[in-house]
């Protein structure tokens, strides 16, 4: 049975798995760099706090930006 | 297997060590300098860092952390412990990793890598990783909170008084060393001036156009980035475009001043949040080629272990060995403003206890290879070269004779011709006295990526690696004026209400302007200065960082004690013992050496007296003369708020070790993880 191992079709054929891989990448990239994941807020507020008021993706990128700087440095020297 | 395993790196770490501290011959490879370093790292971290996490600190992933507490998707958020882990590196370390080292390399390769190396293991990354324990046991707490809370009121007034003062310095003295590379440099100047319209681009790109879309408006901002690198050659090349790009340090220094006050009075999202994703992508990249680079490479070291300036009378900075070796090379090996961000983003996104001990300790490891490199790189020059980049003009006389001359006086070899190719070479008209670190380690970098990647491409990469370090020193600098202001509003807010209240408007431009003021201040003085201006900024600041690891050490132990675990308080003590003798060493020597070149006192003095004997223009006297008494002004503040901390400090250690006081710990309570 292929499995992620031993299949050795190029990756974008190997379909679900591979997908989700890079998605991972993509969103591991992003949070190194401190970029906003809407996506991720949105699933955190319907597993967490469901039932919540789920903020625009312009609100949250504002909301985003205002913790990320007004709570000390974030960089140093 | 494992163990042999460890053995053999404990065995391969000490080889190195051997051959680097009894090598004396022509040169030694860098590969002995990485080898020492990582051997020595992963022992530590195998050993020291499992003793700190698990029986000093007490880590347990059965503890649930802020981020799993509090998380509210924002910036309380557990994370991937490598992620975290990338996202902490990111964040601490910056350009003075790279400069320190290259600075202190005027003593010789030897003595800055046993102090990166040792100091890391033994001092900063215990500090980093304490600070980020307390944080994190305390819901993300900030190092002037848990002062005030572990300490008492007013010292924890004092400290934040102490870390606003440290930040002007620390600004001002990245910016200098910014100017320093981009003077009468076309080519710099163009591609740093575009990065602003491309910042702005981007951020409109990521708010306005396709909100959200910030990695595709990153992409297209590096794309736009390589191209104004390119568009830069093509601008020094021209006759019409090259001189509107050529300015003297002054200018530049203005340029940065003005700025800095935009970047910290416009909104975050249109210049320096682009700014930041752009400078983080870049750094991390650069890192990774810089290693990558030094690994296939392997050059050969051409400085000495040790120099003849070891007595003091270096043209880099001025002082012994003994303690400026320590000073200088600050970051790498202990950085106290590393407690800012272990107590501020990071302990709120830690996803398991645990993890601490990777992104504290291991974070911290990993920026010490940065300077690692950083001293590779620099003495992987000759040392004619690395001379005629360091020291001062005023030292070296204007021309390539005279500065072959000079620097022959020293003993390296180093004829006109070659200091002429090399700056030809990186296409620059001069690179003579371009003091501060940044253009000598962009030199190395391009020496080290023109050897992997074809000869031709030398002046690329030189400018790739100066655009590279331009673009993060001048975030920290947006981003530390904006953290300053708010510092500032914080402040002033005890002597007047209304200056407290963050977004209003009033408020936020007197906040900038004195901030900006403060830095540009003491930049526009190190532009003036005849001997470079890094001579007095750069050991203020290396004061300073390292006065702040002292705070913060002394934190870390009055939470070890307060929590019962005075027994092992030896683990803080230690480095705080050596940071608090090297630094009021420096301190003092700084205030009052008889040399006036190391002297800030003794300065003015020999200046008043040149200006009675009419060999000093008055007015020009006056202002080094001002300058001298408000750099020692600043050093003897830095060290008074210092003693008057460590005293409190310790009173309350003594007060709870004598049972006077009972130990009661000001960790919020545990409760149990969901993760474990």
């Amino acid at each position: 049975m292929p499995d992620g191992r031993t299949d050795r079709r190029p990756r974008a054929k190997r379909g679900g798995r591979a997908d989700g891989r890079l998605r991972r990448l993509y969103a591991a990239i992003r949070r190194i760099v401190g970029m906003p994941d809407y996506g991720a807020y949105v699933a955190h507020l319907q597993a967490c706090h469901p039932g919540a008021p789920v903020p625009s993706e312009r609100e949250y990128f504002d909301q985003y930006v205002k913790a990320r700087y007004e709570n000390g440095p974030t960089r140093c020297c | 297997m494992r163990r042999f395993l460890w053995f053999l790196i404990a065995a391969v770490g000490a080889a190195a060590w051997g051959v680097l501290a009894l090598h004396r011959g022509e040169t030694i490879n860098a590969a002995w300098l990485v080898l020492a370093a990582v051997g020595t790292y992963l022992i530590a971290y195998r050993v020291y860092s499992r003793f700190l996490a698990y029986r000093v600190f007490g880590l347990t992933n059965q503890r649930a952390t802020p981020a799993e507490r509090l998380n509210n998707g924002r910036d309380f958020m557990p994370t991937t412990r490598w992620v975290l882990f990338g996202h902490h590196f990111a964040a601490i370390a910056g350009a003075g990793p790279l400069v320190g080292p290259v600075l202190a390399a005027q003593f010789g390769y030897l003595p800055g890598i046993i102090w990166i190396v040792f100091g890391v293991v033994l001092g900063g990354a215990v500090q980093d990783f304490i600070i980020l324990f307390g944080s994190m046991r305390r819901d993300g707490r900030s190092l002037g909170q848990m002062a005030k809370e572990e300490i008492g009121e007013l010292p924890g007034l004092l400290a934040m008084v102490a870390i606003l003062a440290i930040m002007v310095i620390l600004l001002a003295v990245l910016a200098l060393v910014v100017v320093n590379a981009l003077k009468d440099s076309p080519w710099g100047v163009f591609t740093i001036l575009c990065t602003i319209p491309i910042a702005v681009l981007m951020g409109f790109w990521m708010k306005v156009w396709r909100p959200g879309r910030t990695v595709e408006a990153t992409v297209v901002g590096i794309v736009l980035l390589m191209l104004s690198l390119v568009g830069g050659a093509w601008v020094a090349k021209s006759p019409v475009l090259a001189p509107l790009f050529t300015h003297g340090g002054l200018a530049i220094a203005w340029a940065i001043i003005i700025y800095g006050f935009a970047a910290s009075v416009l909104p975050v999202w249109m210049l320096l949040l682009p700014r930041d994703y752009l400078s983080t992508f870049m750094k991390i990249g650069t890192i990774i080629l810089l290693a990558i680079g030094l690994l296939v490479v392997l050059p050969p070291i051409h400085m000495p272990a040790f120099t003849r300036f070891v007595d003091g009378t270096g043209p880099v900075f001025a002082g012994k060995l003994f303690p400026f070796v320590f000073i200088t090379i600050a970051c790498g090996a202990i950085s106290g403003f590393h407690a800012l961000v272990s107590s501020g983003t990071t302990p709120k996104l830690i996803r398991q206890e645990e993890d601490a001990r990777l992104i504290g300790y291991g974070g911290m490891l990993m920026e010490s290879f940065v300077a690692v490199m950083a001293l590779a790189a620099a003495t992987a020059l000759e040392p004619g070269f690395y001379f005629s980049i360091n020291a001062p003009l005023a030292t070296l006389g204007g021309t390539v004779e005279s500065a072959a001359e000079v620097i022959r006086g020293w003993g390296f070899t180093v004829t006109p011709q070659q200091l002429h190719q090399l700056a030809e070479s990186v296409g620059e008209a001069s690179l003579l006295g371009r003091t501060g670190g940044a253009t000598s380690l962009a030199v190395g970098m391009a020496h080290i990526f023109s050897n992997v990647m074809g000869k031709g491409l030398m002046a690329f990469w030189y400018h790739f690696a100066i655009m590279f370090e331009a673009l993060f020193i001048l975030t920290t600098v947006d981003a530390g004026t904006r953290v300053g202001r708010f510092m500032f509003q914080e402040l002033g807010a005890y002597l007047w209400k209304p200056m407290g209240r963050t977004s209003w408007y009033p408020s936020i431009v007197i906040a900038s302007a004195a901030v900006v003021g403060g830095w540009g201040w003491f930049l526009v003085q190190g532009v003036l200065d005849p001997l470079g201006g890094i001579n007095s900024l750069w050991p203020l600041f290396g004061i300073s960082n390292q006065l702040l690891a002292a705070v913060a050490l002394c934190v870390g132990t009055t939470m070890l004690i307060k929590s019962g675990k005075a027994r092992y308080a030896w683990t803080t003590l230690l480095p705080l013992a050596w940071v608090l003798i090297v630094t009021l060493t420096a301190g003092w020597q700084k205030i009052f050496a008889a040399d006036p070149r190391l002297g800030f006192l003794s300065h003015a003095r020999d200046t008043a007296a040149k200006v009675a004997a009419g060999t000093v223009d008055p007015d020009q006297g006056a202002r080094v003369i001002f300058n001298d008494r408000l750099d020692a002004f600043l050093a003897g503040l830095f060290m008074s708020i210092v003693v008057l901390l460590v005293v409190a400090s310790v009173r309350e250690w003594l007060a709870v070790v004598q049972g006077r006081r009972p130990a009661v710990t000001t960790e919020v309570p545990a409760v149990e993880s969901a993760y474990a």
